[in-house]
């Protein structure tokens, strides 16, 4: 795709690949080149590893979010009886498909879809409309709920591991070409690498200050979502890595000024609000610096053994496990990242992440003791966002916060 | 016993199945719930329970709002609300399926909520077009089995599985011979009271129901008058809450046929007394018609509705959505192009089981029957 050049940052270097991967999907058909539509929690190693285009609908409709394009998109396939309960993400590229509107000119069509039920269930139906709409193939790659029972893990990830041979012979079908499963492990080993180089970005939010924030990290996982398996990956986390380092925790700088909380964020983020948000926290000292969802894409690959290491990684995510071993993915963030804060977003959109919130906000506030913030609204249709709402319950919060440290002061 | 007395008997326990399942476990039965999709009854029945499928209630709610946000289908929360609230000592146990993301966090919510000596989760293949689904099922249903002998305490035999094939198989022809007959002889047997037969077979032991329904079989007469009732296809997942099959009765129409879940779905098929008992309750699962949240096979969801209007050619078809079903909710504007572009007339009826106010649903359905007997007048 392209190399670093020097002095390029890792922003500039972020934009040229985020460019030539869109430039070279729009002519992969010229190239003789397949397209997949993929979520953005699925196998995708194997497109790459078979030279098949992995296309990210999700990614597109974070776009169209951000510029604010989803309440027309929305109300456009609501006259087709699409209901406006519906995820966020979907609604705006149903909507795309129909007025064919978007922020980059689009995506092209699929010629394959592979949906994975370890993020949601939300994404196969909502492929299962493109299937019809584009009469192509849909793959739906079933991950049972990880449950903690020994035995009945070792049997989800042996189904899960014949799905991956299933999905390598729908591919061989696609496209008549056999599989390659060295070529596999050297896109394993790229997305190992990319995996530990991102989640090393990810946990600089230990440094106090911490040099990130989630903004950050929202803005800077686009590159493992649809480019790893890719070396442009590594370099580009290398880069990045490299850049906070000398830039930011050398000098000891953090991203905010006076940093006073650091705040857990529980869900996906209110796309087309974050910014704000971001400068509203700042304002009161305060930063969120992680969540689950970011470290989605902390992969552990061990690429001498891809099959079985694909099917431990995809199966195992954290939305797709119990709600006590997700409450312990959360609390070792908050020890890791010292966390002083829990913001629960219960987002309409998204089912899959937000249905018993308040199992986990019971366990995490009895585990750490902090108070949390639950609040509902959507992260992708601002119809369903109400500003003054959600910066009184905020404000209300972070006073919460300040009276229970003057006590914790004041007891010592 | 006379006809009405049957069917008072068996709709007593349709409507209220919590006297009968108390009296079961006086004599000693422990009650083991399962949320609706595809638990293998047999299979708990086998192991010496009394298997029961929680179909929710249509009392308020009350307890489960604070678990489960008002955008979670109504079915969910209806269900939690019951053993949170209304009947939170009626079951030892529970086997829970997961066919979606509400039915997978509510697993969570109800395992960490509900007090309960026994709970398995019942990992259904949200697949079913490819060989892995079959074998994932097959060792799912294996290992359901074990967790059931470790509840009882002795092993679920290959004898009592077969046994209790022979059960349930029963129940389900008697049901798919009352239906033909319903559908032979309009009038016989109304939709209220088919429905109310077949959501019986969710609670009863077979052995009490298999009697009740052969008595209410012999009953049956032929009429040689056919009443002049508008014939129609009932699709969805479950007709919830039940009166709604009153309102079709009263508005003169006859059921010929449904795709739903709480429907033929349940009866369509048999378990094979032969052979591996697994194999035997796997092959059934795959024989299943089509449900919303498994991904089948290709254009199936459509085909299979498509294909029973052809069959049992009815005036029109009523969709029953389950508010906030989001799966229904992904499919229905598809199926209502694949029922245009076939000419069917089909409704779509949104439902909530804690609906009380039924006017105007019941409003919808009189227009649309009276639509549908204009047609037939003038086609």
């Amino acid at each position: 795709m392209a190399d670093v050049k020097p002095g390029m940052t890792a922003k500039d270097y972020s934009r040229q690949l985020t460019k030539a991967y869109y430039e070279g999907a729009k002519h992969a058909r010229e190239n003789g080149k397949f397209i997949a539509y993929t979520t953005a929690v699925s196998p995708a190693e194997l497109f790459y590893a078979h030279d098949v285009i992995p296309i990210y609908p999700e990614n597109h409709s974070v776009m169209m979010i951000t510029h604010r394009m989803t309440a027309e998109l929305s109300e456009s396939i609501e006259r087709k009886g699409y209901t406006s309960h519906l995820c966020a993400y979907a609604r705006s590229d149903l909507g795309f498909r129909e007025l064919h509107k978007s922020p980059i000119g689009g995506i092209p069509d699929p010629d394959f879809l592979l949906a994975c039920n370890a993020q949601c269930f939300t994404l196969t139906k909502w492929f299962e409309v493109l299937a019809r709409r584009y009469n192509v193939p849909l793959f739906v790659f079933d991950t049972p709920q990880f449950i903690r029972d020994k035995k009945a893990r070792e049997e989800i990830i042996t189904y899960v591991e014949e799905q991956i041979y299933e999905m390598i012979e729908s591919l061989e079908t696609l496209t008549g070409k056999k599989f390659d499963f060295d070529r596999l492990k050297e896109v394993l080993e790229y997305s190992r690498q990319a995996s530990i180089l991102y989640k090393t970005y990810l946990d600089m939010a230990s440094y106090k200050p911490s040099p990130i924030s989630i903004f950050d990290a929202l803005i800077n996982m686009a590159i493992t979502v649809y480019l790893r398996g890719t070396p442009e990956a590594v370099q580009f986390y290398r880069l990045l890595v490299d850049e906070v380092m000398e830039n930011k925790v050398k000098k000891g700088i953090g991203v905010i000024e006076n940093e006073k909380y650091r705040l857990y964020w529980e869900n996906l983020p209110i796309w087309f609000k974050f910014k704000d948000h971001f400068n509203f926290l700042a304002s009161y000292g305060a930063v969120i610096l992680s969540s689950l969802y970011v470290h989605a894409w902390s992969y552990d690959f061990d690429p001498s053994n891809p099959v079985r290491t694909l099917a431990e990684n995809y199966a195992s995510v954290f939305s797709n496990v119990e709600m006590e071993e997700r409450a312990q993915m959360a609390l070792d963030l908050f020890n890791r990242y010292s966390l002083n804060g829990n913001f629960m977003f219960l987002n309409r959109s998204c089912k899959a992440v937000s249905f018993a919130i308040h199992e986990l906000r019971d366990i995490i506030t009895e585990k750490t003791g902090i108070p949390a913030l639950v609040f509902e609204s959507d992260m992708g249709d601002p119809r369903f966002y109400s500003e003054s709402q959600i910066r009184t319950r905020l404000e209300a919060y972070l006073e919460t916060l300040d009276q229970l440290a003057f006590e914790k002061m004041r007891q010592f | 016993m006379g006809k009405e007395k049957i069917l008072k008997d068996i709709q007593d326990i349709a409507t209220d199945p919590f006297a009968y399942i108390k009296a079961k476990k006086v004599a000693g039965k422990k009650a083991i719930g399962s949320p609706l999709a595809d638990v293998p009854a047999e299979m708990v029945h086998a192991a010496g329970f009394l298997p029961v499928t929680i179909l929710g209630t249509n009392e308020p709610i009350v307890k489960a709002g604070a678990h489960l946000p008002d955008n979670a289908c109504s079915l969910a929360r209806s269900n939690l609300e019951l053993v949170l609230n209304y009947r939170k000592d009626t079951f030892d146990g529970f086997v829970f399926p997961q066919v979606c993301d509400t039915t997978q966090h509510l697993s969570d919510i109800w395992r960490m909520t509900i007090p309960a000596d026994f709970f398995a989760s019942f990992l259904i293949p949200r697949q079913v077009d490819r060989k892995s689904a079959k074998t994932w099922f097959y060792r799912e249903t294996l290992r359901l089995r074990e967790q059931l002998s470790g509840f009882a305490g002795a092993p679920v035999t290959d004898a009592a599985l077969r046994e209790s094939f022979r059960f349930y198989n029963e129940v389900r022809a008697l049901l798919r011979e009352l239906y033909g007959h319903k559908r032979a002889f309009p009038g016989t047997i109304s939709n209220r009271e088919m429905f109310d037969l077949i959501r019986a077979s969710l609670f009863m032991d077979p052995a009490d129901l298999i009697p009740l329904l052969k008595a209410f079989k012999k009953e049956m007469t032929e009429e040689k008058e056919e009443k002049r009732l508008l014939p129609v296809v009932l699709s969805g997942i479950a007709v919830e809450p039940m009166q709604l099959l009153n309102i079709l009765d009263d508005l003169g129409v006859n059921v010929v046929g449904d795709e739903l879940i709480v429907g033929s779905r349940m009866i369509e098929n048999d378990v094979s007394e032969n052979g591996d008992p697994v194999e035997a309750l796997t092959a059934r699962h795959f024989a299943k018609s089509p449900y919303s949240p498994i991904r089948d096979r290709g254009t199936r969801l459509y085909d299979h509705l498509v294909t029973l209007v052809e069959q049992t050619r009815p005036a029109g078809v009523i969709y029953f959505h389950i508010k906030f079903c989001e799966s229904q909710d992904y499919d229905l504007p598809d199926l209502k192009q694949v029922m245009r572009e076939k000419e069917m007339p089909m409704i779509v009826l949104d439902t909530e089981y804690q609906s009380v106010t039924r006017a105007q649903t019941k409003t919808r359905l009189e227009a649309f029957v009276e639509s549908l007997y204009g047609e037939r007048e003038n086609g």
